[in-house]
């Protein structure tokens, strides 16, 4: 090739480069096609694209690396041994002018140049010093080499072989036991680092199968919170309180139902315990097992219902021991048992005798409680109109799904003058109701124009009303108040508006005919 | 000093130097009858009392009248209390004014009594955990009967089982079948309330109040109710049997909804039932799926009652509690009395909750009114036909289409045609969820209570009512039932 057409082909491939100012796809295919048809300008053409790197606006330098980076995998040699000198110092050029989004990717290119073979051949992309010169840089400006996906594998089948270990000791499964042991093989062969890199990520989809293959065949996806429940769980199928119904085919997903009622009611005597477990707990130990373990914290036992469960668990026993007259007519009860009702639960409220426990949960619901009395005492004594009557009763179908947190204090329905009423009420946050009264405040009534009589009454409350001048409009008003709906225009017949308010919210049924639904249970 | 939302105020009224003290020892319990026309005001001072398994507060004044209860002292140390009594001037009787009392250590069957409660308790427990551990198949808590002779203490028995299982965290319904007692609502009716929190000790009948428009000092309980109209279940037997598995129905379908009440079962008061009655029990036992049946110290009903659910004895415990010694005998003044303050306390609150119900004027002539049917008046219209069968006969030729409609409601409920000041005046009336519009016997007698009025008089040529109603409003258009539940002013 003659020195003038390598000039041209140079001052071409430069003139494109320049072109190179957004992540175009095309034009780096393109100039990856001419560096590869022009191998013999293979300095120059790296001398280029060096040249534009250092030259290039700063957000734009990260295309021109993509396109060595297309160079050196699709062509590969020369321009893969060429570019290793410059590479670290390109790198380092693109990376300290780049934002962090831009660092991410940076990274990400070479964690995929350390994986990537040169094109034809076995053997790495670039040297192995290089790349550790660019990590060294990396580890210096402050990032953290992500685990290669070879240390995230060796963990995913530490995972896995806790899971299979406590599934082994579960169930001696030989298939379990083969699993087991492969994966013991293939962490071995990860750590010793002979893997192909290219070999990683089928390796790492089979180890994706798998584990999502135990999470669906498992309650408990947790490894670690999984090993004891699992143990107790075992336990509990082998005292016969769990029963398991499993196919006879390997894999097949078992189905387990309890069996607790029906063991508190054969006599303890009567209890066969399998002799091949060789365990002999009785039923109530690994219930307690049960409660002490991980599983029932997941269930957010608190400590009431423990000291609680304890104690019913011995009744239990003491009426399977004889029957329920029996226990009636002679227990005694003992002061464990007396204290369920009374110091089990020790803190007391000092205005109504309402007893709470005095853990976290307790305290809470003491100290929303002692609020309600403060708010109900504060609304007796300061408002002496605490002016309230019975609501109407539920029907039936209301009744049926009303919930009865909301009557208490502890309802999160805010106060309970608004969520002691029909729960076909809508709650009415203080907002609304704030502006309920402004609305109800400015709303009037004019006097009909030939009338003189100012006096009126409201047509729900009876109370007299009287009407007054309003300066911006110019009439004589009955303030508060609305004309009953569906009277003429010169009708006299006005409601407070709170009393309409109160009265619709009361009947809203006696408006609508309601419809006959059948409200028998099927 | 008084702060705004921590009460005091009003302590004058208990004066120490009048005040008498008494020292429950652990395991007995103070007995005491408060007439009517007394108030026995009194409070802990020391140590846990309960009355019927609701605790009482540690030096917060309490105020009881008309009441036959006891004060137990649940703990080996005992309780200390002091009361002091006044002159109820409300009330105007020919009673005793003085309040008896006495202490008592004969409370074995207290000690049963918690022996129950802690068997049913494992039962909640057992089926909870059931309950958490297989979704699929949901059990239901121990649905419990409370059978027994009149004064056997079956109200007492319901109210410590309720009591106690709130205090363990349980939410029973408690149901009261008995219509002589208004729970919750008025005499006259029955209804279904789950417990969702302690009992209003200070209340008429010492349950509580229902949902207001106001905050009160005890947080409230939401009952449903259906209408019987009389006291005494033998009036109208058919209607009676009818509104029980009705309330039945309803009850059932609550327990499927609601997990917590679901685990915790169901506990029944009833009126005095004997053998004899044995076909109501058996439709109380299948309307409420009953499983433990609890017989207030009656070993022959035991007996006989074993014997006629033989078949059923695989699914239905039938228990024996001891009567205990405390029970108080009560005279029909007495419930009388007791009736009416619970009317009264529906309209006008207590000392401690003011309620303002409201006086009002309606026009009687576009109400529909029903009454209950007394059984005695279908006896004597069957007596002046010639013979029962050709009644029927009539009946099957002639309109068949007229008694197909009729039959279903001439036994329980007939249309009031004539509303008039002597059958109406100073009585209770139902308002049922029944609108006007739907006149369906049907339906009217598949409904509940929505909530009553007091009719003070009825104008005969005007044909108006002046009414009391719960509160200020417009009157429902509802169908009306008219109750023989009697109250004066």
């Amino acid at each position: 090739m003659s020195g003038g057409r390598k000039t041209e082909l140079l001052e071409d491939y430069a003139q494109s480069l320049n072109e190179l100012t957004f992540n175009s796809g095309p034009i780096i295919e393109n100039l990856t096609t001419i560096a590869r048809e022009n191998s013999d300008v293979a300095d120059g053409i790296i001398d280029t694209i060096s040249h534009r790197i250092s030259t290039a606006p700063a957000e734009q330098k990260l295309y021109t690396l993509y396109l060595l980076d297309s160079i050196c995998k699709t062509v590969g040699n020369p321009y893969n041994i060429l570019v290793e000198d410059h590479l670290a110092n390109l790198f380092t050029q693109v990376y300290q002018h780049s934002n962090d989004q831009t660092k991410k990717k940076l990274v990400s290119v070479l964690q995929n140049w350390k994986i990537t073979k040169a094109k034809g051949t076995t053997l790495p992309l670039f040297g192995r010093s290089v790349l550790s010169e660019i990590e060294a840089y990396l580890a210096k400006s402050g990032v953290k080499p992500p685990p290669t996906p070879a240390t995230k594998m060796i963990e995913d089948i530490n995972g896995l072989i806790r899971i299979f270990d406590s599934k082994f000791r579960e169930i001696p499964d030989p298939k379990t036991k083969d699993r087991l042991q492969a994966l013991h093989n293939l962490r071995s062969l990860l750590l010793s680092g002979s893997v192909q890199p290219g070999d990683l990520p089928t390796i790492q989809s089979t180890l994706n199968d798998m584990s999502n293959q135990i999470n669906s065949s498992q309650s408990t996806p947790q490894p670690n919170a999984g090993y004891k429940a699992e143990t107790i769980f075992h336990n509990l199928i082998e005292s016969g309180l769990v029963k398991v119904d499993r196919d006879p085919i390997p894999g097949s997903k078992p189905v387990y139902s309890l069996q607790f009622p029906k063991i508190k009611y054969i006599k303890p005597s009567a209890i066969k315990t399998p002799s091949s477990s060789g365990s002999s707990s009785s039923t109530s130990s690994i219930l307690q097992d049960i409660l002490n373990s991980n599983l029932h914290n997941s269930l957010h036992i608190t400590e009431f219902e423990k000291v609680k469960f304890e104690g019913l668990v011995t009744i239990s026993n003491q009426i399977a021991n004889s029957d329920l007259q029996s226990f009636i007519n002679t227990n005694k009860p003992t002061s464990t048992e007396l204290n369920l009702l009374y110091e089990a639960k020790s803190s007391k409220c000092s205005i109504c005798g309402k007893r709470f426990t005095t853990d976290s949960e307790g305290s809470t619901k003491k100290r929303l409680h002692l609020d309600w009395h403060f708010r109900v005492n504060k609304k007796v004594s300061t408002n002496k109109s605490n002016v309230q009557s019975r609501n109407w009763y539920l029907d039936d179908f209301e009744w049926v799904k009303f919930q009865d947190d909301e009557l208490l204090e502890f309802s999160t329905k805010g106060d309970n003058s608004s969520s002691g009423s029909n729960s076909t009420n809508k709650t009415i946050n203080d907002n609304d109701s704030k502006l309920l009264d402004i609305v109800a405040n400015n709303q009037y009534v004019k006097v009909p124009p030939r009338s003189s009589n100012m006096k009126n009454t409201c047509n729900v409350c009876h109370l007299p009303v009287q009407a007054v001048y309003n300066d911006d409009s110019g009439d004589w008003v009955w303030l508060k108040c609305m004309k009953v709906p569906g009277e003429g225009k010169n009708s006299r017949k006005i409601v407070h508006v709170d009393c309409f308010n109160e009265t619709n919210k009361r009947t809203p049924e006696a408006e609508l005919p309601k419809s006959r639904v059948k409200r028998e249970r099927v | 000093m008084s702060i705004p939302g921590f009460g005091g105020g009003d302590t004058s009224t208990f004066r120490p130097e009048d005040s008498i003290q008494v020292e429950i020892p652990g395991f007995s319990e103070w007995r005491f009858e408060v007439p009517h026309k007394t108030i026995l005001k009194f409070k802990i001072i020391d140590g846990i009392g309960e009355i019927f398994g609701t605790e009482l507060p540690l030096n917060v004044e309490l105020q009881l009248t008309g009441v036959k209860y006891a004060i137990y002292a649940p703990l080996s140390n005992g309780c200390k209390l002091e009361y002091t009594t006044l002159q109820n001037k409300a009330v105007i009787t020919n009673e005793d004014e003085e309040i008896s009392e006495y202490l008592s250590n004969e409370t074995q069957a207290q000690t049963t009594y918690i022996n129950l409660h802690l068997g049913l308790e494992t039962i909640r427990q057992e089926t909870r955990d059931s309950n958490i551990l297989n979704p699929k198949d949901l059990k239901q808590g121990p649905k419990v009967l409370i059978i027994g002779n009149p004064g056997s203490g079956k109200t007492s028995l319901a109210k410590t089982l309720v009591g106690y299982a709130n205090k363990m965290d349980s939410r029973p319904i408690l149901v009261n079948l008995n219509p002589r007692d208004g729970v919750f609502c008025l005499p006259g009716s029955i209804s279904a309330t789950p417990i969702s929190d302690t009992l209003d000790v200070e209340s008429t009948n010492g349950y509580g109040f229902t949902t207001t428009t106001g905050s009160m000092n005890h947080n409230p309980k939401q009952p449903i109710i259906k209408n019987y109209g009389f006291s005494d279940i033998n009036q109208n037997l058919d209607l009676y049997k009818y509104q029980i598995s009705k309330l039945g129905v309803t009850v059932l379908s609550r327990l499927e909804e609601d997990l917590s009440i679901r685990n915790s079962g169901i506990v029944i008061d009833t009126p005095p039932l004997s053998i004899k009655d044995f076909t109501i029990i058996e439709n109380i036992v299948s309307d409420f799926e009953v499983d433990i049946i609890v017989i207030m110290g009656n070993e022959r009903l035991l007996i006989d009652l074993k014997k006629k659910f033989k078949h059923k004895l695989s699914q239905l415990q039938i228990i024996k509690v001891p009567i205990s010694g405390g029970v108080a005998e009560v005279d029909e003044g007495f419930i009388r009395r007791s009736q009416e303050e619970t009317i009264k306390e529906y309209f006008n609150g207590n000392h401690k909750t003011r309620l303002s119900p409201f006086k009002t004027d309606i026009d009687a002539k576009d109400l529909i009114i029903y009454k209950a049917v007394l059984a005695s008046d279908i006896a004597s219209t069957l007596a002046f036909l010639p013979s029962a069968d050709s009644y029927a006969a009539d009946e099957d030729e002639n309109s068949e289409v007229k008694s197909k409609t009729d039959d279903s409601l001439t036994k329980y409920y007939s249309l009031l045609t004539e509303p008039s000041s002597s059958n109406l005046d100073n009585s209770i009336m139902a308002i049922t969820q029944l609108p006007q519009t739907n006149n369906s016997g049907k339906d009217l007698l598949n409904t509940s209570i929505k909530g009553y009025v007091h009719v003070s008089k009825y104008e005969d040529e005007k044909h108006k009512m002046k009414i009391l109603l719960p509160f200020a409003g417009a009157f429902p258009k509802h169908v009306l039932i008219s109750t023989n539940i009697g109250f004066n002013e």
